[in-house]
């Protein structure tokens, strides 16, 4: 496309140009005819569109790139309000010999291989039951309704429905026999799974969806030509459907991981991290570090290391992303 | 199309796994609703009937839940003695302001990212995307200083700021890839009879105008959403709906009945304006990755 603009703002170039220079160069001298439009002129329009894209960059750069650098300063430091002080790297060395950060690093991966796994099976499952039902339309806008709501709205609705005394849920789990007397959150092993409860009722619609935007893009006549040759439904689900999902799914599982790094809105007013450290899944160790105790320079350090791994992360899904569509960048 | 008849014959084991489904479907729609609905119901509930529950083991008793007289008193606490128009208006200004900004600047960048080519330019929208990508409370740690030393922290304009570093990124991107979908020629050919480059760009506006609409709505949502930013950048002066619903719970005494209103009153809008613009949530949602 840019290069063809580039082509046809060269006063001249292509065939139908010449003929009209031609027709006109008798009758009167070179002129009007021939000035292409300055709007269109090469040069000039690289300067607008980068005044056009120089605010936004600007803006962004003060919000992340600065911020990044003074991460790294704190990161080397030991900051308290009111004072800075360099400390040889502690902030850093540290960390591996700190039980809560190696434990949060676990715990995190835990928790979203038990949200992801919980989704990923839940969400392609009601993709395939849903599709191509007759109320599929409706039955999908009820079914994204949860991720309207505010993560911290969620977190105090399910703290309400968990709650020993009064809350359904309890009362629900306990009726059906599957939890003793105990308290769900208050003990190490169903308080994680409370949490990652939360993420797979808010989440998993999103799965469904994108599942949902893959099932109608795969080949109905490869389908169907499986269908003649006697193949059972099932089959053809393994051999033909689920290999043209695999890059939606990609897609899906990276956005999901990244956003389990990304929002402890409502495992924060849940457990915040409790009992114990049974929920402190890394962000809520950083956020205990940095906001609570205030240790800004640990707390930057923990962050560093909580964004590179974000970052590759975010460059897998961009490979991933670049396969499927090549023309975008 | 011709082929339905055939692709309508069912076996006994995929009929049985039609059943599997349906059943499967229908609880899951209501495990799914039900959290919901407890939460509209119980806002209009006296505190003491939002507490009464069946024995354990009794399922008759679930008529319990209806069982109650409804009352506003909540949501007039919550307006009358609370303060929560105020904050109510905090949110509103924080996450319409990010919005415009977002989308004002957002779509100037994406436009011409999507009319140039140059060097690097992979690099710089791998950025922009990255920074959209990064973990909340990682960047709240420096960016806290840096508001502290401005004096932006509990301000709304800090506020502001802080939900533009999500929201920007997002809209830069998304917006590109709606003006990808316009070809070029449109402008170029108004360009050739004489229009100025803004002249161009408005009349291919029409053409995104629903996308931009879209992404006004999903940059509202995120921010009105948010819980971390406004805990931290926006305690004290800018108090939004999520901490002062967070603030209602007390040691000893969470006022469950406030909570539950509060609760209706940061997602009923949210809800309303997701349906809204329905058509373009996935695409919104997996960074334009995947479209409907």
């Amino acid at each position: 496309m840019n290069s063809i603009a580039a082509d046809r703002a060269k006063p001249g170039a292509g065939l139908f140009r010449v003929r009209q220079i031609l027709d006109n160069v008798e009758a009167k001298p070179v002129s009007t005819a021939l000035t292409w439009p300055a709007t269109l002129n090469p040069a000039a329009s690289k300067r607008y569109y980068f005044w056009l894209v120089a605010p936004a960059v600007a803006l962004l750069a003060f919000i992340s790139i600065y911020p990044f650098f003074w991460m790294i300063y704190m990161g080397l430091h030991d900051v308290e309000i009111g004072s800075v002080v360099w400390n040889d790297f502690a902030n850093f060395t540290r960390l591996p010999s700190d039980s809560r950060y190696v434990g949060g690093w676990l715990l995190l991966f835990q928790y979203s291989a038990m949200c992801l796994a919980l989704q990923i099976g839940i969400g392609v499952f009601l993709a395939v039951a849903l599709n191509g039902l007759r109320h599929e339309k409706i039955l999908v806008t009820m079914l994204l309704m949860p991720m309207m709501i505010a993560p911290l709205v969620a977190g105090m609705v399910w703290y309400f429905l968990y709650n020993g005394t009064f809350g359904w849920y309890h009362w629900l789990l306990q009726s059906v026999g599957i939890l003793g007397p105990k308290s769900i959150l208050g003990s190490p092993d169903t308080a994680m799974l409370a949490i990652v409860i939360i993420d797979v009722w808010q989440w998993t619609p999103l799965i469904t969806l994108i599942t949902l935007a893959g099932l109608k893009r795969v080949p109905q006549d490869q389908l169907e030509a499986n269908m003649v040759d006697g193949a059972s439904p099932f089959v053809n689900f393994i051999s033909v459907t689920l290999p043209n999902l695999y890059p939606v799914l990609l897609i899906a599982i990276m956005l999901r991981f990244m956003d389990n790094f990304r929002f402890i809105d409502s495992a924060l007013v849940l457990t915040g991290g409790g009992p114990g450290n049974a929920t402190k899944i890394l962000p809520i160790y950083l956020f205990e570090v940095s906001f609570k105790f205030f240790k800004l320079g640990r707390g930057a350090a923990i962050a560093l290391t909580l964004l590179v791994v974000t970052i590759i992360l975010g460059m897998i899904l961009a490979k991933v992303f670049d396969r499927l569509h090549p023309k975008r960048t | 199309m011709a082929s339905r008849d055939i692709v309508q014959y069912q076996a006994p084991l995929s009929r049985a796994f039609g059943w599997f489904s349906a059943v499967f479907l229908a609880l899951y729609l209501v495990w799914t609703l039900l959290p919901i609905l407890v939460m509209f119901i119980s806002s209009f509930k006296d505190l003491l009937e939002a507490f009464k529950i069946p024995p354990v083991g009794d399922w008759a008793g679930v008529t319990l839940f209806f069982d109650f007289t409804p009352t506003f008193k909540h949501y007039e606490n919550l307006f009358v003695n609370l303060n929560f128009s105020q904050y109510m208006a905090n949110s509103l200004i924080a996450a319409g302001g990010s919005a415009a900004i977002s989308v004002i600047l957002g779509s100037m960048a994406a436009y011409s990212l999507s009319r140039i080519d140059f060097h690097g330019k992979s690099d710089l929208l791998f950025w922009i995307i990255s920074t959209r990508m990064a973990p909340v409370v990682a960047v709240m740690v420096p960016l806290y200083w840096i508001f502290r030393e401005l004096e932006l922290v509990g301000t709304l304009p800090g506020l502001i700021l802080a939900y533009t570093t999500f929201n920007l990124p997002f809209a830069i991107w998304i917006l590109k890839g709606f003006f990808d979908d316009v070809p070029y020629a449109i402008e170029e050919a108004q360009m050739v009879d004489g229009a100025t480059r803004f002249q161009a760009f408005l009349s291919i506006l029409p053409l995104v105008g629903p996308g931009i609409g879209a992404v006004v709505v999903l940059c509202i949502l995120f921010a009105w959403n948010d819980y971390l930013f406004a805990a931290i950048i926006g305690s004290g002066g800018a108090k939004t709906l999520s901490v002062a619903t967070r603030e209602l719970v007390q040691p000893q005494n969470i006022q469950w009945g406030p909570i539950m209103a509060a609760g209706v009153v940061t997602t009923l809008p949210m809800m309303l304006l997701g349906l809204v613009i329905r058509r373009y949530l996935v695409a919104g949602l997996t960074m334009g990755a995947v479209k409907e």
